[in-house]
């Protein structure tokens, strides 16, 4: 069931002295749409552009249905749809004249087919208007269609939610979806913001300084650090509970909209109170919550630095 | 193979939907018409017409030029000069019984033999801007994520610049010969002309040497393009591709005479560019040969298409 669809093999990049990327490993199966999420700066667009073969690959090898994208790049790209970056085209040219230029490069591609792709992204009534006159969310959609047009097993999409609007964040994230359950496309998408991909993904990578830090499936949650929930609570005098938290219980605690915010284990909550209580400190109100993707994603680049 | 010509359609595509280059045709065109504008209005083109009496038309014009000359002052050297070479061709009509031909469509085509050299900017142009702007426009990303070599792709845009000339030249060629004979008339099929040759006069078909007139020109044509796509294509800047080969085309010929007593000077590009030389017998530079010249453009050439394709298919494509 799970066929793998692209692998990284201990990918590195080094440009100059300076390694870029250190190292990447993992692999993506046909029908699985996996999020690469990573901050500024940390290697998302660089190896994505080792993954199609725009740079090279100092060390390791990227394959792509078995063919290594280094020896066998015709065989290997054949199976890739992608946009790097912004969704670059010709300005001059409408939008339907770039699909025909796209489908005149890979033979076989018909005239339905590019039909079908501008209906699928919904750009049937700008295609015929000149790239340059295009919105940026139009220049997503056609950057898409453009990926789409030779119908590739693998799907590598650079911030495409980059420009959209709610609505059209929605749209793409359906037709992703149903790329991945109905045509067993792999789709890797790249984003700095979690939240606008984490709804699409099975899978999510993180990237941090050219390195991989996480994998994490979406839907599942039995891994160690599940049992850790969010807690936040209204406590008064803030700074005093702070300090004895990390006294205390060895807790990090931050404030956020007034609220002390730290990660604990639900056991340890009534002797947090306790000893909040103890210390004349007053405590209003207490929730706890799952650790959200997100705060994982927090917790793991830390800081949001660009090394 | 199919598939090549596709991506060489691609490039042709690319070039003629823009508007900046209709606007290159529009105005070598109104060079063209204006130029013969200005020669209709104030040349006395129609001096010798074809009548019976070409040979007394001919031998008054003479006697009107010797006089004038006799009256010209001895410091206006110039004036006498020209006189005097029309005075030699046309003793050289009346002694080899040449009917002058009027002036006309294939003539005007040979006198503008030297817009080739706005041809060769066109193409130039075309060919600065055919790899860099794709850098440019982030569209090379795209354009690499294809399954097609890089090589392939280098070539198939190469040969598009080359196409981009053949047509231009082309252009030129008939937008000179319509614009000839609307505004002079068609001297005939191919008619033969009186030209000086080797300090004396010959008579040659006309098409013979609009052919000549051209085609001679193509060498530094094609050198100074495949120059401009070089720079491109190493650089992925088209501005500096068409000032650095733009210069070198103004400044080749001053820079061999700079050079000119040095050892080194037969090997400058611009030395072997005018293939003329060895048809005309004046030799640029002593020792010169036809042979030497076509070894040194073709080393040249060899050079500058190594560069772009190692600099194309080898390097990375970041961030610019
Ligand atoms: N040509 C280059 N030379 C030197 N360093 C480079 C080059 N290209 C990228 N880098 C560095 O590599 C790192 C990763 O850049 P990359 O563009 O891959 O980040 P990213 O994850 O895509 O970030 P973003 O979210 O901003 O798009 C950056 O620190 C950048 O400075
Ligand atoms: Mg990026």
């Amino acid at each position: 069931m799970s066929e793998p669809a692209m692998e990284l093999i201990d990918v590195k990049k080094t440009i100059g002295r300076k390694e870029i990327i250190k190292g990447l490993s993992f692999t993506i199966n046909k029908g699985e749409v996996f999020g690469f999420i990573g901050p500024n700066g940390a290697g998302k667009t660089t190896t994505i552009r080792m993954m199609v073969g725009l740079i090279k690959i100092s060390q390791g090898d990227v394959k792509i249905l078995g063919n290594s994208i280094k020896s066998n790049f015709k065989e290997a790209i054949r199976e890739v749809g992608a946009i790097v970056e912004n969704p670059e085209m010709y300005p001059f040219m409408t939008g339907m004249q770039n699909l025909e230029h796209y489908a005149r490069m890979i033979p076989g591609i018909t005239r339905e087919r590019i039909q079908e792709v501008i209906q699928l992204v919904g750009l049937e009534k700008p295609i015929k208007e000149k790239v340059g006159r295009y919105s940026l969310g139009m220049r997503q959609r056609l950057g898409i269609a453009q990926a789409l047009l030779h119908s590739p097993s693998v799907l590598i999409l650079d911030e495409p939610t980059n420009g959209l609007d709610p609505a059209g964040i929605k749209e793409i994230r359906q037709y992703i979806r149903r790329l991945a359950s109905e045509e067993n496309v792999a789709v890797i998408i790249s984003s700095h913001l979690l939240s606008e991909i984490e709804l699409m993904c099975d899978r999510i990578g993180i990237i941090k300084n050219g390195e991989l830090v996480a994998i994490q499936s979406v839907h599942e949650s039995t891994d160690a650090t599940s049992k850790q929930i969010k807690i936040q609570m209204e406590v008064n005098p803030i700074a005093k509970a702070i300090e004895l938290l990390q006294s205390q219980h060895d807790i990090i605690a931050e404030t956020t909209d007034h609220l002390l915010t730290f990660q604990s284990e639900k056991e340890s909550i009534p002797a947090i109170i306790k000893s909040l209580v103890n210390q004349d400190v007053a405590v209003y109100q207490v929730t706890a919550s799952k650790v959200s993707l997100e705060d994982k994603f927090f917790d793991l680049i830390g800081e949001n630095t660009i090394e | 193979m199919n598939n090549f010509f596709n991506l060489i359609a691609n490039e042709l595509i690319k070039t003629y939907i823009r508007k900046s280059t209709w606007v290159m045709y529009i105005v070598l065109a109104a060079i063209v018409i204006g130029a013969a504008a200005i020669v209709a209005a104030f040349d006395d083109t129609d001096k010798v017409s074809d009548n019976e009496n070409w040979r007394e038309a001919l031998q008054a014009e003479n006697e009107a030029l010797t006089k004038e000359n006799e009256e010209t002052d001895e410091d206006d050297s110039f004036i006498i000069d020209i006189n005097m070479d029309t005075i030699h061709e046309n003793n050289y009509h009346l002694e080899n019984n040449i009917e002058p031909i009027k002036y006309g469509a294939w003539q005007y085509t040979i006198e503008n033999s030297g817009l080739l050299s706005v041809v060769s900017l066109l193409t130039i142009i075309i060919a600065a801007g055919i790899v860099a702007n794709e850098f440019r426009w982030g569209s090379i990303k795209l354009l690499l994520i294809r399954p097609i070599s890089r090589t392939k792709i280098l070539i198939s845009k190469y040969i598009a610049v080359l196409l981009f000339a053949l047509i231009t030249l082309l252009f030129l060629l008939i937008i000179n010969w319509i614009t000839g004979a609307l505004f002079f008339g068609v001297e005939g099929f191919n008619p033969d002309i009186v030209l000086s040759k080797d300090g004396g006069y010959e008579a040659v078909s006309v098409i013979s040497e609009v052919v000549s007139g051209y085609g001679y020109g193509l060498v530094n044509l094609v050198m100074m393009t495949t120059f401009a796509f070089m720079i491109s294509a190493v650089f992925r800047n088209s501005a500096l591709a068409i000032g650095t080969a733009i210069f070198l085309m103004f400044a080749g010929n001053t820079i061999v005479t700079a050079f000119a007593e040095r050892p080194f000077a037969k090997y400058i590009l611009f030395a072997n560019t005018n293939l003329k030389q060895y048809a005309d017998g004046n030799v640029w530079i002593e020792g010169m040969t036809l042979g030497f010249s076509i070894t040194v453009l073709i080393v040249y050439y060899l050079i500058f298409i190594a560069l772009a394709w190692v600099f194309f298919v080898q390097r990375d494509v970041a961030g610019q």
